[in-house]
């Protein structure tokens, strides 16, 4: 019945969008936003580089944007009378506060649409769909390793399990200690620091993860992101969430194919997984009008 | 209520955007310690020594508070030729530190009451009865870290006490272990491992005093 107030019909295939009307969409929407913020930090970096630390004209450090860095200085923060632990300032958790209160009606959105690791997660990503289209072989070679890697998929549920962690051993870790214990393992801050040109495990795990993102979309994300594991819990009590009309849909599995999070959006009634980026890569892919949408609903339950 | 997919891109940029410019115009927004939420430099203010910070330099602490750099050396035992431009946190030793400097200054500013006609920014942006001058630098700037002679900082490491002589058998018993990486900082290293800097920095500072 509730179907029948929406404009659109059900079970109709959407229109193909040809020329430049098929950049017309989201998806070209949120690149350009993620787009436009990583050109930000891009800016900040070059300017703090160039002008340099001991300069009379001070410049923001690309570190002042990061939310995970408010996180870790919020108990000290909190405790200190608004003192700070190392490389963090009022803004990270400003900007924490910003990716919380998103998270909390949009869910990890931020993640989707404007955490520049992610972009560029999804740049390498796009890269290797593109090589892959071009090169029959490598496509051939891809596609039977993962057949191999299929073996080792029931990991991937733990492995999800790891950000969760890595979430408790930074924040406890900074409010025990008071100094970041996660940063020089992060490698959000080893590619913002990387003119300082000094080697840190934070520089393995940066690499580790570029490779990876060629064979696997968004595997930081996946995995260790503690600032994505914060948002998507927060998230859970969202009144947005992803609604997949059995009706309409008709099972393509275009939608989990897209998904850049991996996740079985073709078998789920409604998509409120904390792992959920908010991309809507998988609405923009499904096919069929009104069999995968976006609803505001009561949080926690839906509907 | 369903919602258009650009919709909810908007929605996301103005939630996210609208709750950081919100905070930026209750002046809640600092990127750097060294400036304000509108980019200005931060200075101490004149009525208040909480705002001195360790990065501030000692010519910064004498104009503000109008006391002369040769009186504020004297009476922290540090070198008479310490430049005026040396940041606080550079200095700090068993008898200096942020914490001191701001107590003696507090002790200072008592005897004098403040005008009661005058409001709290004139007061911060009047200027000194007393002008100081500043001697010019002569030395050139260090890169990076000035330790008073021989004086475990907050910055010091332990290549610094090796290569004040002090023997690692000493420094191993008082930081209650192996030695780490020679560049890693003291501090850094004591408050890792969950123990208060200012026993050790004492006890190390003892060690160096017996190497003088």
């Amino acid at each position: 019945m509730a179907s029948q107030s929406l404009p659109i019909v059900p079970n109709r295939v959407k229109p193909r969008l040809r020329g430049w009307k098929s950049l017309l969409t989201h998806q070209t929407f949120r690149r350009i936003v993620q787009l436009a913020f990583a050109l930000f930090i891009l800016i900040v970096t070059l300017q703090h580089v160039l002008a340099g630390e001991s300069s009379s004209n001070v410049t923001a450090s690309p570190e002042a944007f990061c939310p995970f860095g408010g996180l870790e200085t919020l108990y000290k923060y909190l405790t200190s009378d608004g003192n700070f632990v190392s490389h963090t300032h009022l803004s990270n958790v400003v900007v924490l506060v910003a990716v919380l209160v998103t998270a909390l009606l949009a869910r990890s959105a931020f993640c989707g649409w404007i955490c520049p690791l992610g972009f560029i997660q999804d740049l390498v990503g796009s890269f290797s769909a593109f090589l892959r289209k071009r090169f029959p072989s490598l496509r051939r070679a891809m596609t039977s390793l993962k057949a191999r890697g299929a073996r080792l998929a029931f990991l991937d549920r733990y492995l999800r399990l790891v950000k969760y962690a890595v979430l408790a051993w930074a924040v406890i870790g900074a409010a025990v200690y008071g100094v970041m214990v996660f940063r020089n393992y992060d490698p959000w801050s080893a590619l913002i620091n990387i003119a300082e040109f000094s080697f840190t495990p934070g520089i393995v795990v940066l690499g580790i993860t570029l490779v990876a993102s060629f064979f696997v979309e968004r595997p930081w994300c996946r995995y260790a992101c503690s600032s994505g594991a914060a948002s998507g819990l927060l998230g859970k009590f969202s009144p947005v969430y992803l609604k997949r009309e059995s009706d309409a849909c008709k099972v393509c599995k275009v939608c989990t194919t897209a998904c850049p999070m991996g996740l079985p959006v073709h078998t789920a009634t409604t998509i409120k997984s904390a792992d959920c980026i908010g991309c809507l890569e998988c609405v923009g892919a499904c096919p069929r009008e009104g069999a995968l949408e976006v609803k505001i609903g009561i949080p926690l339950i839906g509907q | 209520m369903r919602i258009k997919p650009y919709s909810f891109g908007i929605l996301v940029l103005a939630i996210f955007l609208g709750t950081i410019l919100a905070f930026q115009a209750a002046g809640i927004w600092s990127t750097s310690g060294k400036m304000t939420g509108s980019g200005e430099s931060v200075q101490p203010s004149a009525d208040d020594v909480n705002t001195i910070k360790g990065w501030m330099t000692l010519d910064q602490i004498v104009k503000t508070y109008n006391v002369a750099l040769a009186e504020l050396l004297a009476q922290f035992i540090l070198p008479a030729d310490t430049p005026a431009s040396t940041a606080i946190k550079d200095l700090e030793s068993d008898v200096f530190s942020v914490t001191e400097l701001r107590s003696w200054l507090q002790s200072r500013m008592q005897p004098a009451k403040p005008d009661a006609t005058a409001t709290p920014i004139q007061q911060a942006t009047s200027t000194p009865a007393v002008m100081i001058t500043i001697e010019p630098i002569t030395t050139p700037l260090p890169t990076e870290h000035v330790a008073a002679d021989k004086t475990v900082t907050g910055k010091a490491t332990f290549q610094d006490l090796l290569d004040w002589k002090v023997p690692e058998e000493a420094i191993r018993q008082i930081i209650g272990g192996d030695l780490p990486a020679p560049t890693t900082v003291i501090k850094d290293y004591v408050t890792q491992k969950g123990l208060e800097f200012a026993p050790v920095k004492a006890a190390l500072q003892v060690e160096v005093d017996k190497t003088k």
